[in-house]
C-alpha cells in the first residue's frame, strides 16, 4: 500500500458504504413521494432501507477505523521505535539543556 | 523536518515515583491522536447523514449521535487491542477525546441529508 495522507486515501469499503448510503437515500425520496401519492404519514422508512442503513453503517465504521492508518506505539524502548540514524545536521544541534536531567541508561543492542 | 532522518523527539513526562521519569514518542503520540479524530469526524458525517434519512428530529438524533460515538469508542479500543499501555496515555484519550467534537458536523448533515430526503 503506498504511503498517503489518511485524508488522501480512499478504501473501496468506505466508497462502498457510502454509495449504500446514497442508494437507501433515493429509496427513501421515493418512498416518500409513494406516501404522498396515498396520503399517509411518514413514520419510517421501509425495511429493506433500514437494513440497506446499518449494513452502510457498519461498511463505514469499518472503512473509519482502517484507513487512516495503525497505531504506533509511543514507547520509546520498544523494537519499532529504535533511533537507527543521526540527523545530518549535526553541527547545528545544541546540548546544552534540560535533557541532562534524564538518568543515563546505555543499553546497547 | 529533515527527510532521511529517524530521530524521534521525545518530550519528559513525569510520572509518579520521583526517581523515574518516562519519556514518549511524540510523533506517534500525534499519530494517533490523529488517527483517533479522523475516525471520529467521518463517523460523525455519517451518522448525520444516517440520522437525516431515518428521519430523526429532536432528542432522538442526539441519542443517536451519542449512540454511534459510543460505538466507536468501543471500536478504537478494538484496534488498539483493548490495552492502552503501548499506544496512548490514558484510556480517556481513546474513549473520551473527540468525543463531542463532531457534534456540530453531524448537526450540519443531519439537517442536511433531512433536507434533501424529507422536503425537498
Amino acid at each position: 500500500m503506498e504511503k498517503k495522507e489518511p485524508w488522501a486515501r480512499v478504501s473501496v469499503v468506505g466508497v462502498l458504504g457510502v454509495l449504500l448510503l446514497s442508494h437507501a437515500a433515493y429509496s427513501t425520496i421515493q418512498y416518500r413521494s409513494l406516501l404522498k401519492i396515498t396520503d399517509e404519514q411518514f413514520s419510517g422508512p421501509p425495511i429493506n432501507v433500514v437494513m440497506e442503513l446499518i449494513a452502510g453503517l457498519v461498511l463505514c465504521m469499518w472503512a473509519a477505523l482502517t484507513v487512516p492508518g495503525k497505531f504506533l506505539s509511543i514507547l520509546p524502548h520498544s523494537d519499532e521505535n529504535r533511533v537507527v540514524a543521526l540527523p545530518t545536521n549535526l553541527d547545528f544541534m545544541i546540548f546544552n539543556h534540560r535533557g541532562k536531567a534524564f538518568p543515563l541508561s546505555i543499553d546497547a543492542k | 523536518m529533515a527527510s532521511h532522518d529517524e530521530s524521534s523527539v521525545s518530550r519528559k513526562k513525569s510520572s509518579d515515583s520521583v526517581d523515574e521519569i518516562s519519556t514518549f514518542n511524540a510523533e506517534n503520540m500525534q499519530n494517533n491522536a490523529k488517527i483517533i479524530s479522523y475516525s471520529r469526524t467521518f463517523m460523525s458525517i455519517i451518522g448525520g447523514v444516517i440520522a437525516g434519512i431515518l428521519g430523526f428530529t429532536g432528542l432522538t438524533g442526539f441519542i443517536f449521535y451519542f449512540l454511534v460515538m459510543a460505538i466507536m469508542s468501543v471500536g478504537l479500543a478494538a484496534k488498539a487491542g483493548f490495552s492502552a499501555h503501548p499506544y496512548f496515555d490514558s484510556w480517556n484519550q481513546i474513549l473520551l477525546d473527540g468525543f463531542l467534537g463532531g457534534l456540530l458536523s453531524f448537526v450540519l448533515f443531519w439537517t442536511f441529508a433531512y433536507d434533501m430526503v424529507h422536503i425537498f
